[in-house]
């Protein structure tokens, strides 16, 4: 006679057995992520710590608010989009085998770019390897798009070299008189730094201007006195700063200090950062700066994305969540185009065909790319006027006049 | 020549400035031979302190001092007497590097935690304030700065030697045992020369804060110059530390003007080299039991 224990002891085993069985025959089928109705993985190493955290966290935030607002809104291909996000914790090596693990072992559809160019040149090759499209939020130094990369689409509006390619054409438009004669150039020891000022740099020289000072000043540089006594010293008729944030402020107080009234002063990147004024306060006014996105821009889903954003994380977005965003209706919109999002090679390769030939509609206005992934618009020129900062140029989205001689700071 | 001039006045600027960031570091190792790592964090600990202070008051960052000065002798004192007094003698130097690095990582991680990675900088209505003559600027807030480091340098003199905590101080750096022979408590004097090293670092940091723009990681830029400083003026040498500051300084204004910002930087990293090959003892101390 066989106990009730025992027999329990059978049914239960016969139980765990058929629940592992099913188990395995699930995963099989989820495991491939191509059949109809599972989610379409997306793969994307970004630096949450370290030297990048800050921009980091902010394309992740764009990522993040994208795929919410695209599977409220049907999906991509009526299925579900996941993220899956490693922290490369800003370093090179490790992002290049963050993207080896996301495609070999996680075996995701598709994959999204990091963050900056020192990170986006390994992943690219990575992703190159595998034949992936690659659409990067952040790598606008001519480096990315000189390493031969066929994958390879930056989703912003302009290279580094051609951000100030409105400011360059409004100067070369004013009366002979009225031209900027001499310039000054100071730019940080850094690619994406001196791609922006040293393409205006170049235009300015065509024109004819003399560049009086050409300094640069390695990262770490906190004292910025001595770069400040060489420009005053010129007296140069416009200041260029290649700058990121804290090089930029810690300049211009020290030609503040130092009574240098340049006719004209642009620094990229730090002007429209939100602690700029903060830290500069009142003298502002006539500060110029190009600038990818701005919320209050005319360009079409911008809105729609604007409202989202600010629902889903509380705050208005920034570039840098933009420019995520910007990379999500790329892909997206190859994907809906060609109709299919998995590792394979020949999917893959349909949607690179696809973005080299078409132009997108994305919050940063369209855009399209030449053979190397370099988008081909310009950014905004931004300045600050009456202590806000607006955009100036180009004349047809322009929100206010641009002040021609800088105001005294 | 106006250039010239203009960075001779820059470069005495930033030497009294650095002669005081670095007055701190010479004292521990001249007191116990300590190796503080954290001291440039402690300078961005006043700075942030001096910052959030002026955002939640709106007065002079300057009054800040009132507060960091009492509180970073007493945290001096205290991280003396709690962890650097329990390393073990034969091995403190070592040790001190390590521990004191901890430190700087946990003050570093807290100010990221507590006011995030943001750059800051207190926004002064005299910040870009200067005065003129002979064609020379002179910046009002690095002025202060110099004066500040002036007042306290002196004042760190005066203390080290006029008054009887600074003789006992003194015979404590030369020689600990017959220190200890004649009556000296050397372990609570070691204990407030640690916490008079951190009241500098308050004053430092707070002089720094009016000039500069201020991040959890930006100690790491500072240590390394002021470790040159200190190694070129004499290790444990006030005076030595304050003429090399100085000297350095000048040399790093002037060299910019010719070399450009990179080379300019790298005058830190040579002296010390130099130093280290020719006199290890350093350029303006004397032998280490004779210091000060």
């Amino acid at each position: 006679m066989k106990s009730p224990l025992f027999r329990l002891g059978v049914l239960s085993l016969a139980l765990a057995t058929t629940a592992s069985l099913s188990a395995c025959l699930s995963s099989e089928t989820g495991g491939g992520g191509d059949g109809e109705g599972d989610p379409i993985t997306i793969g994307i190493s970004l630096p949450l710590t370290g030297d990048f955290s800050e921009p980091g966290k902010g394309v992740q935030r764009g990522y993040e608010a994208w795929a919410e607002w695209t599977n409220e809104n049907g999906g991509l291909l009526g299925r579900d989009v996941e993220l899956k996000i490693l922290d490369d914790q800003s370093n090179a090596d490790r992002v290049a085998s963050d993207y080896e693990r996301l495609i070999n072992q996680d075996q995701v559809d598709l994959v999204f770019g990091p963050f900056s160019t020192r990170l986006v040149v390994p992943a690219a090759q990575v992703a190159q390897d595998y034949g992936f499209l690659f659409v990067e939020p952040a790598g606008a130094a001519p480096e990315v798009f000189d390493q031969g990369f066929d994958n390879l689409f930056y989703a912003a509006p302009a290279v580094a070299d051609d951000h100030y390619d409105h400011l360059a054409d409004y100067i070369e438009k004013m009366p002979a008189a009225q031209r900027p004669k001499t310039a000054a150039v100071a730019v940080m020891d850094d690619p994406f730094a001196m791609g922006t000022a040293y393409g205006l740099k170049a235009r300015l020289e065509e024109m004819g201007v003399k560049i009086l000072v050409d300094e640069v000043y390695p990262p770490n540089t906190t004292d910025f006195s001595g770069i400040a006594a060489k420009i005053a010293d010129s007296g140069a008729d416009i200041m260029v700063g290649g700058t990121q944030y804290q090089d930029a402020v810690n300049m211009i107080l020290a030609l503040q200090q130092l009574n240098y009234q340049p006719k004209m002063a642009a620094f990229s990147t730090a002007p429209t950062n939100p602690e700029f004024p903060q830290a500069i306060g009142s003298k502002t006014e006539g500060i110029l700066s190009p600038t990818g996105y701005t919320p209050e821009a005319d360009h079409e889903t911008n809105a729609e994305f604007v409202d989202f954003y600010t629902e889903y994380a509380g705050t208005p977005p920034g570039e840098d969540e933009a420019n995520a965003w910007t990379t999500g209706q790329v892909v997206a919109a190859a994907v809906e185009a060609v109709g299919c999002a998995d590792p394979e090679p020949e999917c893959q390769g349909e949607l690179i065909d696809w973005l080299h030939e078409n132009e997108v509609q994305t919050v940063v206005g369209p855009l399209t790319w030449d053979e190397a992934g370099r988008p081909e618009s310009a950014h905004m020129i931004q300045q600050y006027v009456d202590g806000k900062i607006r955009i100036v140029l180009p004349e047809e989205l322009a929100e206010a006049e641009i002040i021609p001689v800088k105001p005294a700071w | 020549m106006s250039l010239l001039v203009q960075s001779l006045i820059l470069g005495i600027l930033l030497g009294g400035l650095y002669a005081l960031l670095a007055a701190g570091l010479t004292l521990y190792f001249g007191v116990m031979r300590v190796v503080m790592i954290a001291h440039s964090a402690f300078l961005i600990l006043a700075a942030y302190l001096a910052w959030a202070f002026t955002r939640a008051t709106g007065l002079d960052p300057l009054l800040s001092l009132v507060g960091t000065v009492p509180l970073f002798f007493l945290t001096g004192v205290l991280m003396q007497r709690l962890l650097i007094s329990r390393l073990r003698p034969a091995t403190l130097t070592m040790m001190s590097v390590l521990l004191t690095f901890a430190i700087a990582l946990v003050i570093e991680g807290m100010l990221g935690f507590v006011w995030t990675g943001t750059q800051r900088r207190i926004q002064l209505p005299y910040g870009g304030a200067n005065l003129e003559f002979a064609g020379v600027n002179i910046a009002v807030v690095k002025l202060i700065a110099f004066g500040l480091a002036a007042v306290s340098l002196l004042a760190l003199y005066l203390l080290l030697t006029r008054t009887k905590m600074g003789q006992a101080l003194r015979a404590t750096i030369q020689h600990p045992e017959a220190a200890r022979l004649v009556g000296i408590n050397t372990d609570r004097v070691a204990g407030y020369g640690f916490g008079l090293g951190l009241a500098t670092a308050a004053i430092g940091g707070t002089a720094l804060a009016l000039d500069s723009t201020i991040y959890p990681s930006l100690h790491w830029h500072w240590i390394g110059p002021l470790m040159a400083i200190i190694v070129v003026g004499g290790l444990g040498s006030i005076p030595g530390a304050a003429m090399a500051a100085m000297v350095l300084g000048l040399g790093q204004a002037l060299l910019q003007i010719p070399l450009g910002t990179t080379w300019a930087q790298t005058c830190f990293y040579l002296a010390l080299f130099v130093t280290l090959m020719v006199r290890p003892q350093g350029f303006f101390g004397g032998r280490l039991a004779q210091r000060f």
